[in-house]
Formats: C-alpha cells, structure tokens, sequence
C-alpha cells in the first residue's frame, strides 16, 4: 500500500496543526484506488501485482477535541455527521497532531479508530499522526508524520510521499491527479477566466498556439501538393525523354542500317565506275562527318550513381560538331573506365582498347564515307533533321529548365541534369 | 531519563493540572510492591513554545508492577484541564483495555484529585488481566497461574509479567510475584525502628522467573521490607531454597512462607523469651540488677556478693534469639562501699 499526499494539503494540515495551542485533529478526504502491474520475465510468463494507493486531497480540521466522541472514546454518529456533511463518503483516515508525544498510537485513538472503522464502513482507514517535537531551549522543532494502518497486524505504518517535495533535480515534476476542489479558487478562475479561457475552458494562448500550428499544417500540405505536382510532371518529362531517346536510338540504327545498305551498294557500283569515283573533299557533307565523329555506341550508360558527385563526361554545353572525339563513357568500375577528364585514354596514359577501337573505326569510316557524297546527303539531312529536332527542342530544355533543372541535351540525345537524376 | 523530584514535578505542571498530579506523586502506591511510589519523568508542553510557564500536560509516569517498572506516557492538554487524559502504553503497544470498565474516566471529573490515581489502578487491574492472557502462550505458566489462582492466599495478591515470545528460540518468559502471606504485625517495634526511611507497609514480595516455558530454569527471589529485613537480622539471615527441579509455585510458595512465618515466629518468641527471661532475673535479683535493656531485653547486669566476693553478672544475648552469655566481673567490697 502506497500513500501520497499534495503537498498543499499536508501544508494546510501543519498549519492549522501548528497555530494550535493543544492537540488538534481532524478528517482525511481523499480517495482510494487499486493499480494492477503486468510485469513479464523470463522467468514466468505474467505476473500482476495489486497495489492500493491512497491519495489525500484535502482535510476537514475538528474545532475542538472530543467533537465527535465522549470520554471513553464512544463516537457519537450524529456530531460526526455534522462534521462531516456531505463529505463523508470522501473520508479516507482521519489525522491528529500532539506536540512532544511517542509516535505511537495512544489508547484513545485506537479506540476511536476501531468503531471509525465500522460507522463509515471503510475497512482500510489510515491514521495519520503529526508529532511536534521541540527540544529543551527551543532551538530546535521537528515535525514528524506517521501513517498508520491501525487495522492491520502491529499498526502497520506506511510510506506517505509528497509529489515534488524533494530533490527535484533527479526527479521528473509529477502532475497530481488530485482535483481541485477549493470553492475559492473555482470562483476567482470563474471570474477572471474570461481573459483567459475561452468558452470551452481551454486557455486561449493554447487556441492561438494551435491556430498557428493548424495554419503551418496547412502551408506544409499545400507545399506538399505542389511537391507532388512538380515530381509527377518531373517524372512525366523524364518519360518524355526516355521515349525521345529510345526513338533517336531507334532512328540512329534506321540509319545506320541504310548507310550501310547504301554504302554496299555504292561500293558495288563503284567496282564499275572506279574512275568514276569521286572523292569527297573536304566539304563533304559534315553532317556526315558529325555523325560519324558525333554518334556514340549505343550501350551509353544512361545510369549513374546516386548521390555522387561525379564530374560530367560531356561539358554542359552542346559541342560544335567539330568537337575532338570524345570518350565513350562507361560505367565506373568496368575496365577501361574513363579517367574522369575530357581526354581519351585511362588515367595511366593507356587508352581502352574499345576506345581505340572506336575511334579508329570512325576514323577508318570517316575516310571511308568522306568519298561520298550523295548518301550522305540524305543521311546528313536525316541526321540534321536529328540533329536539327536536337536543337530544336529547347522546348523540352526550357522546360526542364523551368522546373529548376537544369539539363543539357546532348546531339546524340544524353541529358545530364546538375542534381542526380531519378 | 531525568528523574525528578516530586517537588520539582509538580512545580513544572500547569496549575490547572496539578492537584491530579499532587496525589500520584505523593500518595501514588500502587501494586504489590507499595514500597516504591509513583514516579513522573519527562514533562513536557502541548503548547505553543510561546506559551508562558509552566504549562507542563504530558508526562512519563512509571509505575512498579511485577518487578518491572511500566512506563506509560499520560496526556493532558493543558487549555482544557477539564478534559481526561489519554494514554500510550509503552511497548505493550497491544494492551488495548476496555474503556467502559474504567468507571474514573467514563466518569472523569477533573475536580476529584484522586481521579487521575484511580483511574491508574483501574488500568493496572486491566493491564494485569492483559498479562494473564498473554500466559496462554505457554500451557506450563498457565497452569502455574491457574494453581495459584485456585489458593486464596496468594491468588489476589499476584502480578504477573509475560515476556515477549522469542519469534527465534521460541523461548517464552516470565515472572510472578507474590505478596507472601506472612504476619509482620507481632515483630517487636523496637526491632522495626531503626530504619532511615519510613518503609510504609512491611512486606514481603517473592519473585520466580520462569527464563523458559518449561520450567527448566526458575530464579526465585525474596524482596522485605527495610525493616522486615532489619528485623530478621539483614540481608544474610534469611535464606529460600532453591527452587526445585520439577516443582511448581503451588508447592514451593508456600514452602517459602513457612520458612519466612519460622523466621518470623522465632525472632518473636525469642524477644519474648528473653524478656521473660530478664523478668526471671529481676523477680529473683531484683535488689542487685545494675542495669538492663527494656526495650530489646538483651542485656542485664546484676551485683552479687558471695562471702565478701562482689562480682557484676553480665548477661547479654543478641537480638532475635536466647542465647544467653554470662560474664562475671571480680570487684572489691570495699570498692563498693
């Protein structure tokens, strides 16, 4: 059994205890109440353990001794009553203090207690038992407090704690469920609750508090649509580019495919009309050139680590055609990985293989194509038609741009974006 | 613990209170052993230390009972005098009485300054039927008490203390005291006198503690009166027997009363015989006796002459027996004439 008292009533109790020129008693009013702890170990599965606790919330002094009881201690039902009123059904114990006694229960109070115990009906009725202690020149006084459970065997005592009477530096401030019941104090907050409270008795500061939280809430939603709106036209652009790049890829093999068509077919004729031939010169069709210099492999590796902060490949800006032969870019880790710079070649003066393979296939096409002029007119303008959709479409850049993203739409159709991409 | 005088208790207590303590102190014997007043320990104030004295309303108050000393703390409350006290008894925090059988508190009447007296004697009578219940631990002792209870010479003059049951051992103590029913009435006064205090009434207390249930070890001890003791010739002059292995109180009391009653018995006959044997001398040489003890009678001189031999006859005997011895003294004639 445990026992608490607020500490405004216990300072009530020592007061009015304290002023007294005699012994001084009165009533407890509180209430009882059972709490029930599941404790689960390894040991066994469940365990409960039942706890009472008793809580004073106020008291009720008695104006003089011996209010409500005779000489030999005999109670009297009526003068109790009256004491208590209407309360009685609160009264949980009753208290008394003597200045300078044993804390030990005297004959009367046992007395007492034994037929308080039966009038009110309460079978666990605490006593508690204030001691003022003084030594002989006064220098010293002491009071002492005692909680008895005179029903039980030997008076059993109990621990009665005060909520935030102690060191509260290691100890949390305990909220009290002790309600609060001074009639004073419900008039003045009636009274002066107005400038406070609004009408359902929460403090308006808090309405404010939560008004402006509410508005917060709201801001944060609305930001979140707009999130939401700009990642999903994020994402449709993003499909928008995929597919424009699966088409240029798409067109790039049509085309591919006809050059080659063409160029066996060309390269047939040409056994007849050897003389015939003309060598392209220098202004060959650049488109051609372009796309011979300017069209990677296929296997680009559009995927790139997150987070990273890898430098581009390709500069931010579209390069002229006649830009130097850039690496093919491949994914990190895989032999032969570029060098994070704009030269061919690995980081130790060796070049990849694929590199070189590369480069020296579009040379040896260059030159090959360089004798042609016609095709690669049709080509260069299909390519030119590519690459004229390339730079045509600042729209979708814009765009990108727009959305704070700013892209850069390569000729053979790779967009690189500052942040990591999705 | 401060043991006061009574004149310094009373001069402590508040002034309303005081005719109630004035009988205690002075006129508080209670019990057998009557020897030993009340005494009043620890004043203290229920009052604000901003009262003026004295206002002293709570005291210790300790009281002979059963060869122990109770201590019971007694409280006033000294704004209203009129009220009765309250009690705490001590360590017998389990001594609860019956409030309805104490007629001085039902019927408390702060003007009677033998109020506060009777109602002590009435829980006293309670207490002592406290500690007749609390024999029932030990069917050895209950039997004891039951035995002497049955014999009206000791039954009502009995007190009887249980000790705590020792919850380790399981030993169970206690100790019965006994007012011996001996007649002190007949001992010579002159043999009573000579004590530095007023003894008040002569008795005689026989203490057995019972050191465990069983009886197996008993300790009896015999308490006289000052004078009593004087009387039958000091401390060293009376000696109980042991208490007997086996035996009980209803054998060996009496017993012991008997021997005290011979003591008690012999010390008179002898003062009778030695007057009656003084009285022999004088009828027979009453023109010779020099000199002789009236009050104890133990000593006599006579002057005796056998054919011109003068010589003194010293008779003395010690007090408390018969025993007679005689010294003659050769003296002149003419020394005497």
């Amino acid at each position: 059994m445990a026992a608490s008292i607020s500490g405004y009533t216990f300072s009530s109790v020592c007061y009015h205890s304290a002023n007294s020129n005699s012994d001084h008693e009165g009533f407890l009013l509180g209430e009882v109440r059972q709490e029930e702890t599941l404790s689960i170990s390894d040991s066994q599965i469940s365990s409960s353990e039942f706890l009472h606790i008793v809580e004073v919330h106020n008291h009720e002094p008695c104006a003089q001794l011996f209010s409500f009881y005779d000489y030999a201690g005999k109670v009297n039902e009526e003068n109790l009553n009256r004491i208590l009123k209407d309360r009685r059904k609160n009264v949980i114990g009753w208290y008394r203090f003597r200045r300078n006694t044993q804390q030990q229960m005297s004959f009367r109070e046992q007395v007492i207690h034994k037929q308080l115990t039966n009038i009110l009906g309460i079978p666990d009725l605490v006593f508690l038992l204030f001691s003022f202690i003084s030594t002989a020149n006064s220098s010293t006084h002491a009071l002492e407090y005692v909680l008895f459970r005179p029903n039980r065997r030997y008076n059993q005592r109990i621990s009665l704690s005060i909520p935030n009477l102690g060191n509260t530096s290691q100890q949390e401030y305990k909220v009290s469920s002790v309600p609060n019941t001074s009639k004073n104090y419900a008039s003045v907050i009636k009274e002066h609750g107005a400038e406070f409270f609004d009408k359902d008795g929460v403090i308006k500061d808090i309405r404010a508090i939560f008004q402006v939280y509410s508005a917060l809430q709201d801001k944060v939603q609305a930001v979140c649509a707009e999130v939401d709106q700009s990642e999903r036209v994020k994402e449709k652009i993003q499909e928008e580019v995929k597919k424009l790049k699966e088409e240029i890829s798409l067109r790039k093999r049509i085309t591919a495919a006809e050059e080659r068509r063409h160029q066996e077919s060309l390269n047939t004729e040409n056994h007849s009309l050897q003389d015939d031939s003309a060598l392209s010169d220098s202004s060959s069709p650049p488109s051609l050139t372009r796309v011979l210099l300017q069209s990677p492999p296929l296997e680009v590796s559009l995927d790139w680590p997150p987070n990273s902060t890898a430098l581009p490949l390709y500069p931010a800006a579209p390069a002229p055609p006649s830009a130097i032969l850039l690496p093919r870019p491949q994914a990190v880790g895989s032999p032969g990985h570029p060098s994070p710079s704009l030269g061919l070649g690995n980081g130790d003066g060796s070049s990849s293989d694929s590199l070189n393979r590369q480069a020296i296939g579009q040379e040896d096409q260059l030159e090959e194509e360089e004798e042609e002029e016609e095709d690669e007119d049709e080509d260069s303008s299909e390519y030119e038609n590519l690459v004229s959709e390339r730079l045509q479409s600042p729209s979708l850049t814009d765009t990108a741009v727009s959305l704070g993203r700013p892209a850069a739409l390569w000729p053979d159709g790779d967009t690189h974006s500052s942040g990591g991409s999705s | 613990m401060n043991s006061l005088s009574p004149e310094v208790a009373l001069s402590r207590i508040s002034p309303e209170l005081r005719p109630l303590l004035c009988s205690v102190v002075r006129n508080g014997r209670v019990g057998l052993d009557s020897t030993n007043c009340l005494r009043i320990t620890d004043l203290k104030t229920g009052c604000t230390s901003l009262t003026p004295g004295p206002c002293c309303d709570r005291f210790k108050l300790h009281i002979p009972y059963a060869g122990e000393t109770l201590k019971w703390d007694i409280i006033f409350n000294a704004r209203d005098p009129e009220l009765p006290p309250d009690f705490i008894f001590g360590e017998d925090a389990e001594f609860l009485p019956e409030p309805s059988e104490l007629p001085h508190l039902v019927a408390w009447d702060a003007g009677d300054p033998d109020c506060l007296l009777q109602l002590v004697k009435e829980l006293l009578q309670q207490y002592h039927q406290y500690q007749c219940q609390r024999l029932r631990d030990s069917s050895r002792l209950l039997f004891e008490y039951d035995s002497l209870l049955e014999d009206p010479n000791y039954g009502r003059s009995m007190e009887i203390y249980a000790g705590r049951k020792n919850s380790w051992t399981g030993e169970f103590s206690a100790r019965f005291l006994l007012k011996l029913p001996v007649d002190f009435s007949n001992i010579p006064i002159y043999l009573l006198k000579d004590t530095a205090l007023d003894p008040g009434e002569d008795v005689a207390l026989l203490s057995v503690s019972f050191e465990d249930a069983e009886a197996t070890q008993v300790f009896p001890k015999l308490f006289l009166s000052p004078s009593i003791e004087h009387a039958l010739g000091g401390p060293s002059a009376l000696h109980i027997p042991a208490f007997p292995s086996g035996g009980c109180l209803i054998d060996y009391v009496p017993q012991v009363c008997q021997l005290l009653t011979n003591k008690v018995q012999y010390v008179i006959q002898g003062y009778h015989k030695r007057r009656e044997y003084i009285a022999a001398f004088l009828s027979h040489f009453g023109m010779g006796v020099v000199e002789y003890d009236a009050v104890g009678f133990t000593k006599l001189t006579l002057l005796l002459m056998w054919k011109d031999f003068c010589f003194l006859v010293h008779v003395s005997s010690c007090a408390g027996c018969c025993f007679c011895a005689v010294m003659i003294t050769k003296t002149h004639r003419h020394a005497l004439n």
